[in-house]
């Protein structure tokens, strides 16, 4: 957890000297999906919270240190929200491995804080017993209370936690109401001396005789006897919810609304982050110029310039789009529509092998295939999540996007198909995205058919009540997915970048860089073209290839380079008649259509390796997908 | 109502163990009776509350026709292929039967 404490010292908040921070108790919180759990997490933290990975496991948890009276403080881990422990998905399978501290670099939780959504007490109780055999002391926060009360349930909280044997709080996550004795609960908490104990966390205790099925149902009377001697009056169902549900999942409108939502966000990642993303690039390249005009002309500047500054700028600039998409999907999650949706994909997605869930990892994979496959977490079916991640870089992601533009500027001739409606133009993208789609289910159908073969699975989709999102909580998302972007594009992409420049400096001359054809970089590009000339590409656009293995917009930038070199100008459109000499218009249609289809983009096989936990399958989609590519480029090539 | 202790008891079959929540009228409250699905694909019913003796109501369904059921205060969207895994009985039978 070295990370963590690194920012323990930054945090104002930790400058008085306490304890060694390497003893700060661990409180690990759990709770069902929907609970409110992040909610509460939030208003323990703020924004001294952080994504923290671990090595080795596929692991994104949310670390925080909660700000407590006295000068103490704590780190609390945010568990994904689960059901039970039978690490059926890879949410509870981390889960279950935090709580047997199982994870190393990272403690076992000390102490626990289980969030319920008091006004589904019955079955959320049912978390409570395997949770309290583990011994590890708990604070069971009885959340939501506000609407508890609101539609008219009861119980004695008193009474219940006497029952089940368990320290026990209401609160409202919301407006941080009751979250006193939460932060009472965490400055109680003493570290752990020792090694913990063993644990082992079972969903259904074993050794008993039952079948799984009894024992849910003993344990169930259980619960069933304790909340009735607590009194427990269920809450009236939520009318409001009930009045929206009959228009989201109606047969017409529902549908309908579901377009709409889903060409909103399409309209928002397309049009409205221009001229965000404008001003972005904007800032970096007159940054870039500024620093260039304080520096020496020398090595080191190309460098810093050409290589890094226009490199991880190149990857920035998609940073507004992915915050307004991520804007919208936390809206529609936290408003609880998102699950609506899923309901409503779950058909679709059936049909080609899928389940509905799989819908949010593929929307996102239009603005960017690495928070898409993270999100891709939530399918709950191990090998719906595989086929899911797998098909995911197929979605027309914006990094394609610049490469389209480039080459259908330059060969597609603006004539108009319907009308003023449509444009030959519009067209091509338009079946680009289409082409995209296609690979993308028919993957999904023969993944399904053959290596993630099973049988049909369930799928099972909670609708929780609709809810006014809150400001707050998304900010906070945001300010979390830009952390793990910048992040990235600070490492991997900078990384990239770095030995791409490297590889045009060299072999050095006696004036200084070689003639980019002489360059390492060029070399390569020369040792590939006979590859790629059945497509009609010379060395050049090899180059480009190359260096959009790293990331696809990137090949812009490096065909920038090597006709700018050559012609000593960088401007697009003499870029664009550069590129009209040296390719027929079937060629250009074909690296289209290799850009459709092929995985250029380490950080999407970096992430693929993470979350599948091993090589195979990133290899595997990188290859299959290279195939593809270069067999529709062939085809197109051919055709055109 | 409190029907939880009898189901137990009466977990054989009755005539109507025949009964599938997918034969079930919109807003007909009925309870479950047993969950006829391998382990695994039933844990994830069972850990949300669908259990034997719970009682369930259907309450719409989604523009496909699938399911919509209302389970101890939750709603929970289904395949009609799993609630026709699901056999249940009609609460009014099962008083006549008391
Ligand atoms: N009325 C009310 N809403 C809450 C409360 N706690 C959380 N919420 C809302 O419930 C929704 C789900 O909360 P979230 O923290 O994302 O749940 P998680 O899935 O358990 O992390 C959000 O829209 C929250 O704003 C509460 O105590 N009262």
């Amino acid at each position: 957890m070295d990370e963590l404490y690194r920012e323990g010292e930054v945090a104002p908040s930790n400058s008085t000297p306490v304890k060694d921070p390497s003893h700060a108790p661990v409180v690990a919180m759990i709770g069902p999906p929907n609970s409110g759990k992040t909610t509460l997490f939030n208003q323990l933290t703020g924004l001294r919270q952080k994504v923290a990975n671990y090595p080795g496991v596929t692991v994104e948890k949310h670390v925080g240190r909660a700000h407590l009276p006295g000068d103490q403080f704590i780190d609390l881990v945010d568990l994904p929200g689960v059901h039970g422990f039978s690490a059926r998905s890879l949410d509870e399978q981390i889960t279950r491995d935090v709580l047997e501290g199982k994870i190393s670099g990272l403690r076992a939780p000390d102490a626990l804080v289980l969030t319920i959504d008091s006004t589904r007490l019955e079955s959320q109780l049912m978390l409570v017993e395997p949770v309290l055999k583990l011994e590890i002391p708990t604070l069971l926060v009885l959340n939501m209370w506000d609407e508890l009360e609101e539609r008219g349930g009861y119980v004695d909280d008193k009474v219940l936690g006497e029952q089940l044997g368990v320290e026990i709080t209401r609160t409202n996550a919301r407006t941080g109401l009751g979250v006193q004795a939460v932060q009472a609960f965490l400055a109680s908490v003493s570290p752990q001396q020792a090694t913990p104990p063993e644990r082992n966390l079972k969903n259904v205790p074993e050794g008993r005789p039952l079948p799984m099925m009894d024992a849910f149902t003993a344990r169930r009377q259980h619960v069933r006897r304790i909340v009735e001697a607590a009194g427990f009056g269920p809450p009236r169902p939520s009318g409001g919810s009930e009045r929206l549900d009959a228009i989201a999942l109606h047969k017409l409108w529902g549908p309908l609304l579901f377009l709409a939502v889903v060409i909103t966000v399409f309209q928002s990642i397309f049009t409205w982050a221009v001229p965000l993303m404008d001003g972005v690039e904007f800032l970096i390249s007159s940054s870039g110029e500024w620093i260039a005009a304080t520096l020496a002309d020398s090595w080191f500047r190309s460098l810093l310039i050409d290589g890094v500054w226009a490199g991880v700028g190149s990857v920035i600039v998609f940073l507004p789009q992915i915050l307004i998409l991520f804007l919208f999907l936390g809206v529609l999650e936290d408003s609880g529509y998102m699950a609506r949706a899923a309901v409503i994909a779950d058909r679709m997605m059936y049909r080609v092998g899928l389940q509905g869930r799989a819908f949010l990892p593929l929307l996102s994979g239009y603005a960017c295939a690495i928070p898409a496959i993270l999100a891709a977490r939530t399918v709950d079916d191990e090998r719906d999540r595989m086929a899911t991640m797998f098909i995911t870089p197929f979605m027309t992601c914006s990094a394609r996007l610049p490469v389209y533009a480039l080459l259908i500027a330059a060969f597609i001739p603006q004539r108009p198909i319907l009308g003023p409606f449509l444009g030959q133009q519009a067209a091509v993208l338009l079946g680009l995205y289409g082409l995209g789609i296609v690979a993308a289910i028919g993957t999904a159908f023969v993944l399904k058919r053959t290596l993630l073969k099973a049988r049909p699975g369930s799928f099972l989709m909670e609708l929780p009540p609709y809810r006014i999102p809150s400001f707050r909580s998304i900010m906070l998302r945001l300010v979390d997915r830009s952390k793990i972007f910048l992040r990235r594009a600070g490492t991997v992409i900078f990384t990239v970048t770095l030995v791409l420049w490297v590889l045009t400096q060299f072999p050095r001359t006696e004036v200084g860089p070689p003639p980019i054809d002489d360059s390492a970089l060029g070399q390569m590009g020369q040792v590939i073209e006979p590859v790629i000339e059945p497509l009609g590409y010379d060395w050049r656009i090899g180059v480009g290839l190359l260096t959009s293995l790293a990331a696809r917009e990137v090949i812009v930038g490096t065909l920038g380079t090597i006709y700018g070199v050559e012609d000593d100008s960088e401007d697009s459109i003499v870029l664009q008649e550069a590129l009209q000499r040296d390719l027929t218009v079937g060629s250009a249609i074909g690296l289209l259509v290799f850009f459709a289809f092929a995985l250029q983009c380490m950080s999407t096989v970096a992430v693929m390796r993470r979350e599948t936990a091993g090589w195979k399958w990133p290899l595997l989609q990188f290859t299959y997908m290279l195939t593809l590519a270069y067999v529709g480029a062939y085809i197109a090539v051919r055709i055109f | 109502m409190d029907t939880s202790e009898q189901s137990v008891e009466s977990l054989a079959p009755l005539e109507s163990g025949d009964l599938r929540l997918g034969d079930i009228p919109l807003q007909q409250t009925v309870e479950l009776v047993n969950i006829d699905l391998p382990e695994d694909q039933a844990e994830p019913l069972l850990e949300r509350g669908v259990l034997p003796g719970c009682q369930i109501c259907p309450v719409r369904s989604s523009p496909s026709g699938d399911p919509i059921i209302s389970v101890d205060g939750s709603l929970l969207a289904l395949r009609r292929e799993t609630a026709d895994c699901l056999c249940v009985r009609l609460l009014t039978a099962l008083q006549d039967v008391s």
